[in-house]
């Protein structure tokens, strides 16, 4: 949708589609044409240094400048923190090979016949690759660049639960400061999903639509007509600070992050038998954590992954702990605008959410035309809706069955 | 609300062995895991050697309908880990919550079908560059769908879910070396915090394959001394020259205590303390002066309210390469001061080679066997002292002594430190 937070929840509460042919590779010959990708995205921006440019993927790149923004937008001044006290806790996942910076090695090592010879890539072929390659590619990464960034050397875990991976990440920062392990964390997560070997991968899932409709209208959660996600790519980064520390400091305070909970569906591991269970039992364990009745929540950040079973499974989810007020609950999802950008959509639905508590707007799921006689809540179809929202929840669940909910209130 | 955890089941599967007590008995004779690399033709490469689990056909081991056959080995890995330690946890057919069952493990990524993978990069080749419109052409007919989306790091946690019906908290996490340590701090947390009962926790990895022997080749983080694999490992010697890459899984079973104790669970020991640090230095460089190394070590023996003196052993890192050792010896010495040169320090990873994500869940095992036993197992290949390094690493036989309590390092690349402290359980 942009960079920074404004283009992102401006994008959002207008009901915008961030879904475009794809232009990050070519993808004339493949089913799947379309995907939300960052444009004009120059990592220099953020990134001065020219040799950790060189060691970071485009996964790396997007994070680690999400988290220069969050850092800058919170005036943490870090000469007066204690750094053993400041840790991070990401959502991430497999970063893909770039095919091009493989290439000539692999070519190197082809015979005349243009067969794979290992034994010439194992004593030359593979010298042509930098010596720092392997870096680019490890999911660790950019929790490690943001770490020697802000010298935060508190705990650090780096999460790889797919859909559920930056919302565990941001519910694990949580604990971690209310166990009295740190008084800020850098959380969030980023991804890029946009790339051959990922698209490739998420298309063998049947779970990647390849709709032949226009680019914005592909994502359709919970329409009846929806087919499937679209691949997309982003980072969020969410600071988290224990209260007395913000107050100390005269930080500028979004909102409350008051509860975790996390589960899985126990089924769901090649994006097949999704059953809605564990996206309510962590929904569940989320108020139980935060103490917040159910009655309390004005507003669902969905995570509406758009395949026929996962959104049913979702509606059944949210049916089977809200009962019958779960039909009055207004519940949408921010992928049917941008995707599914991998690892980085908890982080985003998070701060979607944190922003229509500040602001008072519920950012509609779009391109819901038709509905589904089983997705029959109150999905807020199409166009954005103001509303004041005291009390959020935000939920995460797909691939793999991980499902993860946090609970935000406004913070008075 | 005080909840401590125990630990009721373990299991494992490592280059060694499979099972925990095969392990043990090989562990405690010094025996070497380490051969050359038969996973795929490496005999040009700058390392030939490496630890594998020789000869493992997962449908030996585990009833599989055929739909685990392309999950990555080290999925299968953890499958079998988990269902030893399940079973030896005596908890099939025990009626309990299972929202209250969760998993969390350090996994790493499963199999790249690399040499479908190469032959399509070199098929893409339109004359001046890579074709990316020629390579998901051709990636689409040619990938095998069920091994390539098995690769990312989620899947064993996912397919543990599935196959014990573990309904509660559900992650994973890629901390590099230091992974299957950081989960099981998190899953005692998460017990601790009331989120869950029992936990299936530790670890698994299998980085074998073409590009992982690659990364690490020319990053010179292996060891190169191929003529005599058995001698490679040696942690802490002054002929060091870097790790040998293992592969394997270590899984254990966390409980909180009432609920062990309430079925008559048998329990190895319990979690004492647990430290999560960050160097915050350099990408692959640890801090000179061990600054993670020692916060977490300091962390953890905080939380588990135990002075150093209480503990009886320490499970090194111990990598084998040339910075770790010689930094790991130098954090032991500040944190342990003049108790360092009498607490008995060993690296398994002598025998068995890094298990990389797996390497802290097995060594939290040892840690557990040790205290059962009263034996340490030896760091092997120990002839050459180094100045450097100069405390107990119990050089190459294994050495009789109660321990109460164990200390186990996990230092990842990328600088995440945790160390994890047991203890045996007393009521």
């Amino acid at each position: 949708m942009g960079i920074g937070t404004e283009p992102f929840w401006s994008g959002i509460a207008e009901g915008r589609s961030a879904v475009r042919p794809i232009s990050l590779f070519e993808s004339a010959n493949f089913p799947v044409k379309v995907a939300a990708e960052v444009k004009d995205f120059d990592p220099k921006r953020f990134i001065e240094q020219r040799k950790s440019l060189k060691v970071m993927a485009r996964d790396i790149q997007l994070t680690v400048s999400a988290a220069r923004m969050g850092m800058e937008d919170s005036a943490i001044e870090i000469a007066k923190i204690d750094p053993t006290r400041l840790g991070i806790s990401l959502g991430a996942s497999l970063i893909s090979m770039s095919i091009e910076e493989l290439s000539p090695s692999v070519r190197y090592s082809l015979t005349e016949s243009g067969a794979f010879d290992i034994g010439k890539f194992g004593s030359d072929g593979m010298n042509l690759l930098f010596p720092l390659w392997m870096l680019k590619y490890l999911p660790n990464m950019p929790a490690c660049h943001i770490s020697i960034m802000y010298n935060a050397q508190g705990p650090n875990n780096t999460l790889t639960t797919a859909c559920a991976a930056s919302t565990q990440a941001i519910g694990e920062g949580l604990k971690v400061i209310q166990r009295g392990d740190a008084d800020i964390m850098i959380t969030g997560g980023g991804d890029a999903k946009v790339n051959p070997l990922n698209v490739l991968r998420y298309y063998f899932s049947k779970c990647l639509s390849a709709s032949a409709r226009p680019p914005e209208k592909v994502s359709r959660p919970f329409d009846r007509d929806r087919d499937g996600f679209v691949v997309g790519e982003g980072a969020g980064i969410v600071i988290l600070e224990e209260l007395e520390h913000a107050r100390r400091r005269g930080a500028k305070i979004y909102a409350e992050l008051v509860g975790y909970g996390t589960a899985s569906d126990g089924a769901g591991s090649l994006g097949q038998g999704f059953n809605g269970r564990g996206l309510a039992y962590a929904a569940e364990s989320a108020l139980d954590d935060a103490e917040v009745n159910r009655d309390e929540i004005d507003y669902i950040s969905a995570s509406g992954l758009a395949t026929v079973l996962a959104d049913r499974a979702e509606t059944a989810g949210i049916k089977s702990v809200f009962g019958a007020a779960a039909g009055g609950i207004p519940m949408s999802a921010i992928r049917s605008m941008i995707g599914y950008p991998g690892a980085s959509i908890g982080a985003l639905q998070l701060i979607g959410a944190i922003m229509t508590v500040q602001r008072g707007v519920l950012p509609p799921t779009i391109n819901l035309e038709t509905p589904d006689p089983e997705c029959d809540l109150d999905y807020v179809p199409n166009t954005a809706r103001e509303k004041e929202v005291r009390t959020a929840m935000v939920n995460s669940f797909g691939m793999g069955g991980h499902t993860a909910s946090l609970i935000l209130k406004k913070f008075v | 609300m005080n909840r401590r955890v125990v630990i009721t089941g373990i299991g494992m599967v490592t280059p060694m062995a499979l099972g925990v007590e095969e392990n043990w008995k090989h562990l405690l004779k010094g025996d070497s895991a380490v051969g050359y690399i038969s996973l795929f033709d490496a005999s040009t490469f700058p390392t030939k050697i490496a630890a594998e689990v020789r000869n493992f056909n997962f449908a030996d081991h585990f009833p599989t309908d055929g739909k685990l056959d392309f999950a990555g080995r080290n999925t299968q890995f953890a499958i079998l880990a988990a269902d030893m330690a399940f079973k030896d946890a005596r908890l099939p057919g025990y009626d309990f919550d299972k929202r209250r069952f969760g998993i969390y493990l350090g996994s790493g990524e499963g199999k790249q079908d690399f040499f479908n993978f190469v032959k399509i990069i070199g098929e893409s080749w339109n004359g001046q560059s890579v074709s990316n419109a020629k390579f998901v052409e051709l990636g689409e007919k040619v990938f095998h769908p069920i091994m390539e989306q098995e690769q990312e790091p989620n899947m064993a946690a996912a397919h543990l879910a599935e196959i014990f019906h573990a309904y509660g908290p559900n992650s994973n996490c890629l901390t590099a070396c230091a992974a299957s340590s950081q989960a099981l701090g998190e899953a005692a947390e998460l017990i601790r915090l009331g989120k869950a009962d029992i936990m299936i926790s530790g670890g698994t990895h299998s980085m074998i394959h073409p590009l992982g022997v690659t990364g690490f080749n020319l990053l010179t983080a292996l060891s190169t001394a191929n003529a005599d694999p058995t001698k490679a490992s040696r942690p802490f010697d002054r002929k060091r020259n870097g790790f040998i890459v293992g592969e394997g899984a270590g899984i254990l079973i966390l409980e909180e205590l009432e609920h062990a104790k309430r079925r008559g669970a048998h329990i190895y020991g319990e979690i004492a303390g647990y430290g999560t640090t960050a160097d915050a230095y350099r990408l692959t460089d640890a801090h000179p002066e061990g600054r993670g190394a020692i916060a977490a070590m300091k962390m953890a023996i905080n939380k588990s309210g135990l002075k150093v003196e209480d503990i009886g052993y320490i499970n090194a890192h111990g990598t084998s390469t040339v910075v770790n050792d010689k930094i790991e010896t130098l954090a032991i010495r500040e944190v342990f001061k003049e108790y360092a040169y009498k607490v008995p320090i060993s690296s398994i990873k002598s025998m068995l080679g890094h298990l990389i994500a797996a390497a802290g869940a097995v060594e939290l095992i040892v840690c557990l066997l040790v205290i059962r036993d009263g034996i340490i197992p030896p760091t092997i290949n120990y002839e050459f002292p180094d100045p450097d390094c100069d405390l107990d690493y119990v050089p190459n036989v294994a050495r009789r002594k109660q321990v109460d309590v164990a200390l186990s390092n996990s230092f990842g690349f990328g600088g995440q430190n945790v160390a994890l402290i047991v203890k045996r359980y007393r009521s």
